[in-house]
């Protein structure tokens, strides 16, 4: 660098934030939904240690972290999944718009609605492809058969899969490819119009090209839909996140933008694991 | 994160990849080293008038420019194959800028040999290395001291690296003003001159790729990237982290 | 060298491979046999058995035989000798022929035993008849003459054999046919008209308990029932002209020993000349008979004519099992597995289920009685149906409580092939529906349930094999010997599940064993044993199927 370079309006930009670049602060967030001191015990066994996150709306935020580390667990508390396994035990609160979804009195059923999960392997139901995505509707008693075409198709659209289906509607899922029933499960997700997406590791059971297609939806899906993402794959993470967040046995490690987190982590635990140096 | 210890990357699980950045970093510094004995040849044939010095300085550029392209690839190899993150990932990207830097000072060493060997021919080697005797101990330690930084992941050093580049600028200027005194003075020794700030400026010039070389060095160790920024801001980066 | 070569081969697993191999190979002999014997032993009863003529000598004496041989075997001949037979000395044994010689009403018995060696003279004239009557079992012998109402139409001595029996034949097929029109008149009408007033009966009966008999209701009753009456006058008066036409044919036939019998044709269900017959009309007349076999009722106390009663009571009573199994089963298998608390109760309630399966059968047979029918008919008898009392409704043995008993010696099979089932639900399934919003039971009733209905299948499967071969509680709640009529009908409600009904498993008890005339009814024993392993394997191979069909709809996540 030469002084001559140096100039004062650069100064004056400069900023001690590496990720100044994007401009991605959670200070300037809409908050979807927010954790506040989230404890999780399965017995006597604690699985999250005081969790405090914010999920900003309209963004991917990413969940990393080794196997056990309470990632898809905290994941699964964000649309009460938890509630299924016996002897979980949850303190503290998630609040989505303001409310603790976690008071008593909530109605579940209806909090999936607005909080969608898409899990690791597809898990189409042994119905047909439209019958799939109607499904959710057909839960919540929308008859009109109109509407349902409408909503199938818009679903299906946006999950980047009508093309390829809109001939065989009424064929049966199971015969599609991994990667086409995953986004016909994220169809069959969003068709109910969720505020927010829950992926557990949605690629992982796919091929890379598959993977890829996934991934290209979920950048398109950030548009519409708040999305929280669990992944093994840190590349994945970098990739598709806007927010990152690292968890290790139970604690959530660091939490910040992408960026940052996978070029200049704070934590050290973040850095060798992200590297490679775990374990 | 900091990079506090000067073995950090050679702890992965894969020992494969810590022999690969071991690999690289021992060929930054055998590159440095190359470099490092050039600036010596060519300024050692100016001091002595040695031509067949400014020989083996020119030589050395095909050698240095080998090693940029055999880095290179290198480098793109292991992003390409281990997708490196964080503080690997600036590794390989410091080590890539460094190398570079490292070729365009073997590049202004070997015209510094060239002109060195045209004021041997004309005999006017020793008032020109007086002139700029000063100017070339600074650069000479200046490369020495961002490869010493680069070696032990040394951000304190490259600050010290970052810093006397001003020195050099002033230098520079200095010794400018002096020769451009001496040209309007006497017209005769134009020619001479002009071989002398040929070789003022590539010094200069070496000196920044030196100082560009600690920056790579300090992002590297502080994940800030300090191109462009005033050695005060460096060193307020080097507070706040350590 | 040789312990290491046998170690080696021991090694190899070959030895396991062989005895595995055998084990399959005697499973499927032992199989292929027992159908094999029934079959032979059961299907040749109805074939067309040449008759033979014949000469028997015992001691010097000849008496004339007529008859089919049944049977024969070797015997040794100190236990003929012990029963007084006298055989040249020096011979080991003798081969015994058992003839059927029919002619019973004369000879009092249709079977003789007779040796081989004692038989002169064998042939096997074409103008021998047979005649299946309706009583006294078959008649041998040839045909003297035939009448029309008392008087000869015809003779052996002014006409030629074949005329004679070109008659009979035409005679008997119209007396056949009016024996379907009476058939037709007794069963349906009128059994319809019986059945009108037997139900008039019971109204009247309770219009009176309740107190409700006014002049008005018992006005209308009677005008009911004088319909019905008029119309059953006029069915009668139909029947005695019929009965008239019916009986105004007769034959004289010749018995074996020449005595001379005159046998009306209203008697007769068949008449044949097997001697006769060239090999497509035997084929035929097999076939006939074949049919008769599974499409016509018993006759003669079971010895002669078809099962269909049997065939069609076990049906019913499987499917009605089925019915009732199938939702109790799934309801409990679900509670049990999918809303129970999963703890050390549910674990001794799944051990009892189990255990349920290993009681003994005839065990149920009893709680059906004692609970089923003693208490629960009782009382559904006492509140819902008093005027039929003192005789019993639903307080006595019938298809309702012969099927429930049933359903319940099966109701384990269901619930553990359905839990099976559904623990086979993938939770990635399950947790999909719940995660689009959908209640625990909807999930259930949308996914999780279509998807284990291959194992319900499985477990109704399971249930009919053990339920259709089931008899000994049959016996105490439900099945007869000789019903009256079957269980389904065209008369109001169409279904009777209080009457009792016939079963294939104790019609082959019964004939076997509680025959008056053991020796006509083994064959029939055979074949209807045949006819229970068919109609068994036809009702597994029916759920299959449907579950075959429903495992191709949801195979991909079977894996």
């Amino acid at each position: 660098m030469r002084a001559s370079t140096m100039d004062t309006e650069r100064k004056a930009n400069f900023s001690l934030a590496p990720n100044a670049s994007q401009g991605l602060t959670m200070a300037q967030e809409r908050i979807a939904v927010a954790v506040n001191e989230l404890d999780l015990y399965y017995g006597d066994k604690r699985a999250l240690n005081s969790i405090n996150m914010q999920i900003a709306r309209n963004r991917v935020t990413a969940f990393i972290g080794p196997s056990g580390c309470g990632k898809s667990t905290l994941l699964r508390c964000f649309n009460r999944m938890n509630d299924l396994v016996d002897a979980c035990r949850i303190d503290g609160e998630i609040t989505l718009d303001e409310d603790n979804i976690y008071n008593k009195g909530v109605d579940v059923a209806e909090l999936r609605r607005r909080v969608g999960m898409v899990f690791q392997k597809p898990n189409p139901f042994p119905k047909s492809i439209y019958e799939n995505v109607a499904y959710g509707l057909r839960i919540q008693g929308i008859k009109k058969k109109r509407l349902l075409d409408e909503t199938v198709e818009w679903a299906l659209k946006s999950a980047a899969l009508w093309d390829e289906v809109k001939d065989r509607l009424h064929e049966s899922a199971l015969g599609m490819s991994g990667g086409q029933q995953q986004r016909l499960v994220i169809a069959r997700t969003i068709a109910v119009k969720p505020e927010i997406l829950l992926l557990d590791e949605p690629a992982s059971a796919l091929d890379p090209i598959s993977t890829l297609k996934i991934e290209e939806l979920i950048h398109e899906l950030k548009k519409d839909f708040t999305i929280v993402i669990v992944t093994h794959n840190m590349q994945q993470a970098a990739r598709v996140s806007d927010y990152t967040a690292f968890m290790y046995m139970g604690d959530l490690i660091e939490f910040g933008a992408t960026d940052q987190l996978f070029t200049n982590p704070v934590q050290k635990q973040t850095e060798d694991y992200i590297t490679g140096r775990y374990g | 994160m900091n990079i506090t210890n000067k073995d950090a990357h050679v702890d992965h699980i894969s020992q494969q990849f810590n022999a690969e950045l071991d690999d690289i970093l021992t060929q930054l510094m055998t590159m440095g080293g190359l470099v490092e004995q050039q600036l010596k040849d060519a300024m050692a044939a100016l001091k002595e008038g040695d031509s067949a010095l400014v020989q083996t300085a020119i030589k050395a550029d095909q050698e240095v420019n080998g090693m940029e392209m055999h880095m290179d690839e290198q480098c793109t190899r292991i992003i390409a194959r281990r997708q490196p993150a964080a503080s690997d990932l600036r590794l390989i990207i410091a080590i890539s800028k460094a190398v570079s830097d490292l070729e365009r000072m073997g590049d202004e060493i070997c015209g510094i040999a060239t002109n060195a060997g045209k004021l041997i021919e004309e005999g006017a080697v020793d008032e020109s290395y007086t002139q700029m005797r000063h100017i070339s101990d600074l650069v000479a330690t200046m490369v020495r001291d961002a490869l010493t930084a680069f070696a032990r992941y040394d951000a304190d050093l490259a600050y010290e690296v970052a810093k006397r580049d001003n020195e050099v600028d002033k230098e520079y200027k200095f010794a400018m003003r002096a020769l451009i005194t001496q040209m309007m003075e006497d017209p005769r020794t134009i020619a001479q001159s002009m071989h002398t700030i040929w070789i003022l400026r590539s010094l200069e010039r070496v000196g920044d790729h030196a100082q560009n070389v600690a920056e790579h060095l300090f992002y590297l160790v502080k994940g800030v990237n300090v191109s462009h920024s005033s050695v005060e801001q460096m060193h307020a980066t080097l507070d706040m982290d350590t | 060298m040789m312990r290491i070569g046998v170690k080696q081969w021991f090694a190899s697993g070959s030895p396991w491979i062989w005895l595995n191999g055998a084990a399959v190979a005697i499973s499927v002999i032992m199989v292929v046999g027992l159908l094999a014997l029934i079959a032979v032993r059961g299907l040749g009863h109805f074939w067309p058995a040449a008759v033979l003529q014949a000469e028997v000598s015992v001691s010097g004496q000849l008496t004339a035989i007529i008859g089919s041989v049944a049977d024969e075997e070797v015997v040794s001949a100190d236990q003929l000798r012990d029963s007084g037979v006298i055989l040249a000395a020096g011979q080991d044994s003798a081969k015994r022929l058992l003839i059927k010689a029919g002619n019973r009403d004369v000879t009092g018995a249709d079977f003789v035993w007779v040796l081989e060696q004692d038989l002169r003279d064998i042939t096997y004239p074409e103008d021998i008849i047979t005649l299946e009557r309706r009583e006294w079992g078959n008649f041998y012998g040839r045909v003297v003459a035939v009448k029309e109402a008392g008087s000869v139409i015809a003779q052996r001595d002014s006409q030629t054999d074949t005329a004679i029996w070109r008659l009979l034949l035409q005679r008997v097929e119209r007396s056949l046919a009016i024996y379907d029109d009476i058939y037709e008149i007794e069963k349906g009408a009128i059994g319809q008209i019986n059945y009108g007033m037997e139900r008039l009966r019971l109204r009247q009966r309770g219009l009176e308990l309740k107190g409700q008999l006014t002049p008005v209701a018992q006005a209308e009753l009677d005008a009911e029932r004088d319909l019905l009456n008029q119309r059953y006058e006029g069915l009668q008066q139909q029947l005695v002209d019929l009965y008239t036409a019916f009986e105004r044919d007769s034959m004289i036939g010749e018995t074996m020993s020449g005595q001379q019998l005159e046998i009306n044709l209203s008697k007769i269900v068949r008449a044949f000349r097997a001697n006769a017959m060239t090999g497509p009309q035997k084929v035929s007349f097999y076939a006939s008979k074949l049919w008769e076999f599974v499409s016509a009722e018993p006759r003669e106390a079971n010895t002669e004519g078809g099962v269909f009663p049997a065939i069609f009571g076990t049906v019913m009573m499987v499917l009605l099992m089925s019915v009732m199994v199938t939702p109790f089963g799934v309801v409990a298998a679900v509670y049990l597995r999918e809303y129970a608390r999963q703890g050390p109760i549910t674990r001794i309630i799944r051990i009892a289920v189990n255990n349920l399966a290993g009681v003994p059968s005839i065990v149920y047979g009893v709680f059906g009685l004692g609970f089923f029918i003693y208490f629960l008919g009782g009382n559904i008898d006492q509140l819902f149906f008093p005027e039929a009392a003192p005789a019993p409704t639903f307080g006595t043995p019938g298809l309702l409580w012969a099927s429930l008993t049933l359903a319940l010696l099966t109701v384990p099979v269901v619930i553990v092939a359905t839990e099976e089932g559904l623990s086979r639900i993938p939770r990635a399934v399950r947790e999909g529906s719940l995660a689009l919003g959908a209640t625990k039971a909807e999930t259930l009733w949308r996914v999780v349930l279509p998807m284990a209905s291959p194992a319900m299948m499985t477990g109704v499967i399971l249930a009919v094999a053990r339920a259709a071969g089931e008899v000994a509680p049959l016996m105490l709640v439900g099945v007869v010997k000789l019903a009256p009529s079957l269980p389904l009908d065209g008369n109001y409600p169409y279904l009777h599940l209080d009457q009792k009904f016939m079963h294939l498993g104790f019609h082959i008890y019964d004939v076997g064993f509680q025959s008056p005339n053991v020796e006509a009814a083994r064959p029939l024993v055979y074949a209807t044993a045949l006819l229970l392993v068919l109609v068994i394997a036809l009702l597994n191979l029916s759920a299959v199927a449907i579950r075959n069909r429903l495992r191709e709809k949801y195979k991909a996540l079977e894996s």
